[in-house]
């Protein structure tokens, strides 16, 4: 029916440019966005391990009630550092710049992102804050958590000043990453390739890409004002000299919250990759979950003060906060009911990456519950504050977000470096993570009921078996990330070789070479339907001559 | 493109005993949260504790009922829809795109789930935030790390502990020194930030006699992890009435003198002739504050009944509306969102001028 839309793409083979010479113009300030995809993942995953590390010194210091591990400044200095990194050089870097990158121009038939010096100074941007903002530890850290409320984040020393510099230096990226990604989706999708054909990966990443840009320049203005105030005295946040502590926390939630989503959606969309691959289905209800991805970036702009129900809003305030946050739980219960549904009926590839995706869900949907519980206000107000929230968000970004990247990497690693990663080591690093996991972070929850503060060195006696249960589950998990990096670097030299399309996949990117060549495709291909269905013939006309037409023997249906 | 042809869906016998066993287990789970000793594991002190634990065995309810059918056709699923040997690594699964009745329902439950949840959260919300006050106001204040009280007719702050009667609703204004703290009793489920410059408030009845951690729960500084040494007391009335009246007559005489602004001494408030304050207002004051209420500003707001208005238990600065806090602003002026006010040599006060002016306005009522 859209056949007439279609171009012939014969010419555009015109415009290919030829590979740079030289390991800097390569490798280092390279502009091809598969290789900053791939910056952008090792650098993430660096900060992943010192994030990792620090939370793993939290664990050995609430081992015991009294502490004792390190002194209450330098726990205060961790945690901050902890949740700061994990937020802002880990889980957003991954998401959008990693696989963002690396994946989306090529699943719409694109040679490049739209914008590609953009790109290159976007990424170098983000090592650079990820520097400024891990030697604040050499003059004193930041100290007040990694939202920073003031007043408590006037007294911290001059490390808070660099924590307000390194975010601002990454928000400045992500904001150009989204604009540079939004442009490239819009505008060079393959022909043929209409919104209702797109991959849901590119379609999370379209609904994230506009977060990013608009949410991100609110928490450039308060980091703005919270560096002049620390620096030059003037008084945007401190009472006492006529400033308002709200008016951070408003400037800051209205982009943090938008961010949890900047976390969530991209992961949305690998997940929605993963499951019909390894189901041989299609995705159940595939304008439900793409349109959901959209709903739920809109409403995210409108719930931020959910996280100020105790702070001192004006009561009636709190009705449209709380009504609006509990309406976001029916498009993601929707996208939860389509991804089980997916797996109906299915024929069920064990792999890895299906074991994280389903992980995923079942450890998403336990976060997406509790976060309704927090949404109530009259529970919020016992809870929040608590390890209640601490568990809660936990899930939501580990269970979600971090179980969805390795996911993706056992997904998309193959296409990525040509060779397969080791499935063994990569099962025993799932249900290893998959137990320690919930060992850590599932009595969280009754410990903040009953009355354990958050960001505390020290707590009641009452609390301190659990806390043990904890942090020795906490071990497993780290144990079993350790697995999951000593497969990376063995399976980046030995793992066994594979073609184009391992997996058997049916989105673009599976139809070139693995890795792919550095102009992606030689031809454009044509687009005539959507990726999706496994009894169909591949809908794609033009690829390049060394596959044209020619799908992997194991896919089922011949192409013409 | 031609139609796509669906396969024909129909569901097999294990699925409907699958649904059957998840239904049972989910009225399981209903029924335990319905009946959960929530009380047991944490007491519940104040009549709002027993609505927020009733909200919560309702989303603990449903939540573990979503939970058990998520869970239980994800593994369902793919243990009777895993590929086996047998099916060759061509075999595709029933290609079903969508279910046009299925995702309608799946829409329509959480729908509708979502306004129940709702009137509940609202009918629960409007019993605990817009309970009027009867008349019972205790302030606490943060600093780091501990917190101060002050009660009726006491003058001064209250360390350690401060006391409440039973079954009788208490309204708590809390306002912080320094920094942002928190007020948090767990067996009373609420809370409120201590934000300076700001008069949070929370209001409930404890309905249990006994003594209970106040904890803060917004991070604070070095000590905030031991910023839980005060405590809430629940006493019978009787118990409560001699404990008021102590502190009443301990604190008459001591409290509320202010530290001079030079070195040493302090400004005997007591000493203030109200006379004599009444002439100085007109002459220093009334250009900018008129004898009126609270909201008749001039350029500063109105200053009648500045220390006995309940509508208004702070000052513009966030403090408690006390006497030693008015005398305060006279000696250090005031900087901030409604203005600014010159402090005691700017306007040429001595310090006897603020005890009379402190005496004036308080006797205006």
């Amino acid at each position: 029916m859209a056949v007439a839309a279609v171009h012939p793409s014969g010419g555009i083979a015109d415009h290919i440019h030829p590979e740079p010479h030289g390991f800097i113009r390569r490798y280092v300030f390279s502009i091809d966005h598969k290789i900053i995809g791939i910056q952008y993942m090792i650098t993430g995953f660096v900060f992943l391990v010192l994030a990792g590390l620090l939370a793993e010194f939290i664990r050995v210091q609430l081992m015991n009630a009294n502490g004792g591990f390190v002194s209450n400044d330098t726990y205060n200095e961790i945690y901050t550092m902890h949740g700061s990194a994990m937020v802002w050089l880990v889980i957003i870097p991954i998401v959008t710049g990693a696989f963002g990158n690396y994946i989306f121009p090529l699943q719409i038939g694109a040679r490049d992102v739209a914008f590609p010096w953009l790109n290159m100074i976007s990424f170098w941007m983000f090592p650079v804050a990820g520097l400024l903002l891990f030697s604040s530890f050499l003059l004193g850290a930041p100290v007040a958590g990694w939202t920073e409320y003031p007043p408590m984040s006037l007294q911290g020393g001059v490390g808070t000043s660099m924590w307000c510099a390194a975010i601002f230096l990454i928000g400045v990226s992500s904001t150009m990453t989204g604009m540079n990604f939004m442009v490239t989706i819009l505008k060079m999708r393959a022909p043929g390739m209409t919104f209702t054909r797109m991959p849901l990966f590119v379609w999370a990443q379209l609904a994230t890409a506009p977060l990013s840009m608009v949410a991100t320049t609110a928490l450039a203005a308060a980091l703005a004002a919270l560096f002049i105030e620390r620096q030059f005295g003037v008084p945007f946040f401190d009472a006492a000299h006529g400033g308002s502590p709200l008016l951070w926390q408003h400037m800051f939630w209205f982009y943090s919250h938008p961010a949890v989503y900047i976390m969530i959606l991209p992961v949305f969309g690998i997940i929605s990759e993963v499951l019909p691959t390894f189901s041989r289905k299609p995705i159940f209800g595939y304008k439900l979950i793409a349109f959901s991805s959209v709903a739920i970036a809109l409403s995210g702009f409108m719930v931020w003060a959910h996280h100020m129900f105790t702070s001192g809003l004006a009561p009636y305030l709190q009705l449209p906060f709380m009504i609006i946050t509990f309406v976001i739980g029916v498009p993601t219960g929707v996208k939860i009911f389509s991804w089980v549904a997916t797996l109906w009926g299915g024929k069920i590839h064990f792999t890895s990456a299906l074991l994280f995706a389903v992980g995923f869900l079942a450890l998403f949907t336990f976060g997406g519950v509790t976060g309704v519980f927090l949404a109530a206000v009259p529970f919020d107000l016992h809870a929040h504050g608590t390890y209640f929230i601490v568990g809660h968000f936990h899930y939501v970004l580990v269970g979600g977000s971090l179980m969805g990247i390795f996911a993706g990497i056992y997904y998309w690693f193959p296409k990525m470096v040509g060779r397969m990663m080791n499935e063994t080591l990569g099962k025993w690093h799932f249900w290893l993570f998959f137990i320690g996991f919930n060992g850590t972070f599932l009595p969280m929850h009754w410990l903040g009921f009953l009355g354990m503060p958050r960001r505390v060195p020290v707590y009641d006696i009452q609390f301190q078996t659990w806390n043990r249960v904890e942090s020795i589950s906490s071990f497993v998990m780290t144990f079993a990330i350790l697995l999951f990096f000593i497969n990376v670097l063995v399976s980046i030299r030995k793992g066994k070789k594979c073609g184009p399309n391992p997996w058997g996949g049916r989105t673009l990117e599976w139809m070139i070479p693995s890795p792919p060549h550095y102009y992606n495709f030689k031809n454009i291909p044509t687009v005539y339907g959507l990726p999706y269905d496994f009894s169909e013939p591949l809908p794609y006309t033009g690829l390049d001559d060394e596959l044209n037409d020619k799908p992997p023997a194991q896919l089922a249906g011949a192409h013409h | 493109m031609a139609v796509r042809q669906e396969a024909p869906v129909r569901v097999d016998r294990n699925f409907w005993i699958v649904t059957l066993v998840l239904a049972l287990l989910s009225a399981a789970a209903v029924a335990y949260w319905i009946n959960a000793p929530i009380s047991h594991w944490l007491p519940s002190g104040s009549d709002s504790a027993q609505d927020v634990d009733d909200l919560f065995r309702f989303m603990a309810a449903s939540g573990s009922a979503l939970m058990i059918y998520v869970l239980g056709y994800l593994l369902y699923f793919l243990v009777a829809f895993r590929a086996k040997a047998s099916d060759g690594p061509d075999a595709i699964g029933v290609q079903v795109h969508d279910n046009h009745t299925l995702e309608f329902w799946w829409t329509l439950i959480p729908a509708l789930f979502v306004i129940l949840l709702s009137i509940i959260s609202v009918k629960i919300w409007f019993g605990i935030q817009l309970q009027p006050s009867n008349g019972l106001v205790i302030e606490a204040i943060g600093h780091q790390w501990y917190y101060t009280f002050r009660a009726p007719g006491v003058n001064g702050e209250i360390p350690n502990e401060v006391h409440v009667p039973v079954n009788k609703q208490v309204t708590i204004d809390v306002t912080s020194t320094d920094v942002i703290h928190s007020f948090w009793v767990p067996a009373f489920r609420v809370k409120a930030d201590m934000v300076p410059g700001l008069v949070n408030t929370i209001r409930f009845t404890p309905n249990t006699v006994g003594r209970y951690q106040i904890i803060c729960t917004e991070f604070c500084g070095t000590q905030h992890g031991e910023m839980n040494q005060q405590y809430f007391v629940v006493d019978p009335p009787a118990k409560f009435a001699a404990w008021l009246k102590g502190w009443q007559v301990k604190n008459a005489g001591v409290s509320d003198a202010l530290p001079k602004a030079g070195a040493g001494g302090v400004i005997d408030l007591s000493k203030g002739v109200a006379t004599t304050g009444q002439a100085l207002f007109t002459q220093k004051c009334s250009s900018c504050h008129a004898m009126a209420s609270f909201d008749h500003k001039v350029v500063g707001p109105g200053l009648k009944g500045v220390m006995a208005d309940p509508s208004h238990p702070s000052l513009v600065n966030g403090d408690p509306s006390t006497p030693g806090n008015v005398a305060k602003i006279l000696q250090k002026g005031y900087s901030g969102p409604i203005g600014v006010m010159p402090n005691q040599t700017a306007n040429g006060l001595s310090d006897s001028d603020i005890a009379n002016l402190v005496a004036y306005l308080k006797s205006i009522k």
